[in-house]
């Protein structure tokens, strides 16, 4: 019934997002689309930290690579992250956005148009409002919207944004936000 | 952020239109980012919608211009990974000089100047500058007049200064703006650039210098869907002579196409690959 599953996070999200990835098994039905803001010059030593627990591999993906289910991508440094019809990554230099590159919100939107009611959107814990447009593009499309509780958050501007501008259709702990992933049969 | 939308069916439409009024064929550009940049556009110029798009570009033959820079992403940043620098000032660019007598150089992908920028900065501080025949690209006039003014906005200093040093930069990155850098516009010492020939491209590069020696065309595959990148890529291993470089961005792979089995790598991270010779 779903097709992906994207989650953006910046400043705080580090912890939570290994700990969703450790969490899931390697036959996860669906890929994950992860866009997390991340020092621009520093290239390696990101993928490698995300995989060491994780059963789901962690890629960097190339330009026009294909996205397959069981599959974490992560946005590339310096780069955005684009979903490409015909369920492709596109990536794209062009200029920061919330002075982001990558920015969530353009990951979110062009994951929104091309998965619309069969997208799963998770904003964690970061540091500014980037991610918050974007889960509304989500909520537009009619897929589901997840927000990491506040109170959780090391820093919560990001999730308090996306609470502003969308009903989202759950607040979750990180603990019920694995729970809920684990559930999901496609 | 209010912005306006557009559909895929009005992004060929707008297609459509700037192919048969002026031969520019964006057909096989990646539909994402172009539909996105459609939308800068229309956003830009208070067009409302795609169809006052279409007639902005059908009855105002100086719009093509502005549109055709706009559809360009502006990378921005000089030196954008440092370590590829690194790479062409210690090793790809001393390596070609001495094996050619005044090699070609071809800065083909379509920036705001940034690259052709870097390119004289390292090949004066190597004192090699005069030794090779540079080529650049561009597709508006608007912004071929740009890149000889050599105007740069101050926010772009502190990245491109910071990328400069880690490009083991000899000098100071403000040495290139000969009145300084500041809170205002600064100028880049365009006098670097003095003897660079600009070419004219489409939109889908059928004009690219001969015989060259190397080609940069880091970050420009990306906005090219599958087919046009496989087009591209066999135009830019015609024009290479047989062990000349091209210089991918570091996202950017030959694996996904039909160029792969015409290259062999030179530097995975850097994606530099050297035309096969046989």
């Amino acid at each position: 019934m779903y097709k992906a599953v994207i989650i953006g996070g910046s400043a705080g999200s580090f912890q939570v997002i290994t700990r969703i990835l450790n969490s899931l098994p390697a036959n996860f039905p669906l890929p994950l689309l992860l866009c997390l803001h991340r020092l621009k010059h520093v290239r390696s030593g990101f993928v490698e930290a995300l995989s060491i627990k994780s059963s789901i591999p962690v890629i960097e993906p190339y330009d026009k690579d294909q996205i397959k289910p069981g599959k974490a991508y992560l946005a590339p440094a310096n780069y955005h992250m684009f979903i490409e019809l015909g369920n492709r990554i596109a990536l794209s230099t062009e200029g920061p956005l919330n002075h982001s590159r990558p920015s969530i919100d353009l990951s979110f939107i062009t994951a929104a148009q091309v998965y619309r009611e069969k997208l799963i959107g998770i904003i964690l814990s970061g540091a500014n409002k980037d991610g918050a447009y974007g889960l509304k593009k989500i909520n537009d499309f009619g897929g589901v919207t997840i927000v990491q509780d506040p109170n959780e958050c090391q820093v919560k501007t990001m999730t308090e944004s996306s609470l502003q501008l969308t009903k989202v259709d759950h607040i979750y702990s990180t603990n019920e936000i694995i729970r809920y992933l684990q559930k999901i049969k496609i | 952020m209010l912005r306006y939308e557009i559909g895929i069916v009005e992004t060929r439409n707008v297609i459509k239109a700037i192919l048969d009024m002026y031969g520019y064929d964006f057909r096989d550009y990646a539909l994402t980012s172009f539909k996105r940049r459609l939308e800068d556009t229309i956003t830009a110029y208070g067009l409302k919608d795609a169809d006052g798009l279409i007639s902005r570009i059908q009855n105002n033959k100086g719009f093509l211009d502005h549109f055709l820079k706009d559809i360009n992403p502006e990378t921005t940043e000089m030196f954008r990974d440092p370590s590829l620098w690194r790479s062409l000032r210690e090793e790809i660019l001393p390596d070609i000089v001495r094996s050619t007598s005044k090699p070609k150089i071809w800065v083909g992908a379509l920036d705001s100047g940034e690259e052709l920028y870097s390119l004289c900065i390292v090949l004066k501080e190597i004192d090699l500058l005069d030794k090779f025949n540079i080529y650049s690209s561009y597709i508006s006039e608007e912004t071929v007049k740009k890149i000889k003014g050599g105007k740069i906005e101050p926010k772009q200093h502190e990245a491109n200064d910071a990328n400069y040093q880690r490009s083991n930069g000899v000098k100071r990155y403000s040495d290139y703006f000969p009145q300084g850098i500041g809170t205002v516009m600064s100028t880049f010492n365009v006098d670097l650039i003095d003897g660079v020939t600009f070419v004219k491209q489409d939109s889908v590069f059928s004009n690219p210098p001969s015989s060259l020696k190397l080609v940069l065309f880091r970050n420009q595959i990306i906005y090219f869907n599958q087919i046009l990148q496989d087009k591209v890529l066999n135009k830019i291993q015609d024009a290479l002579v047989p062990g000349g470089y091209l210089v991918l961005g570091v996202k950017e792979s030959l694996e996904n196409t039909n160029a792969n089995n015409k290259f062999t790598v030179t530097n995975d991270a850097e994606k530099i690959y050297k035309k096969k010779t046989g």
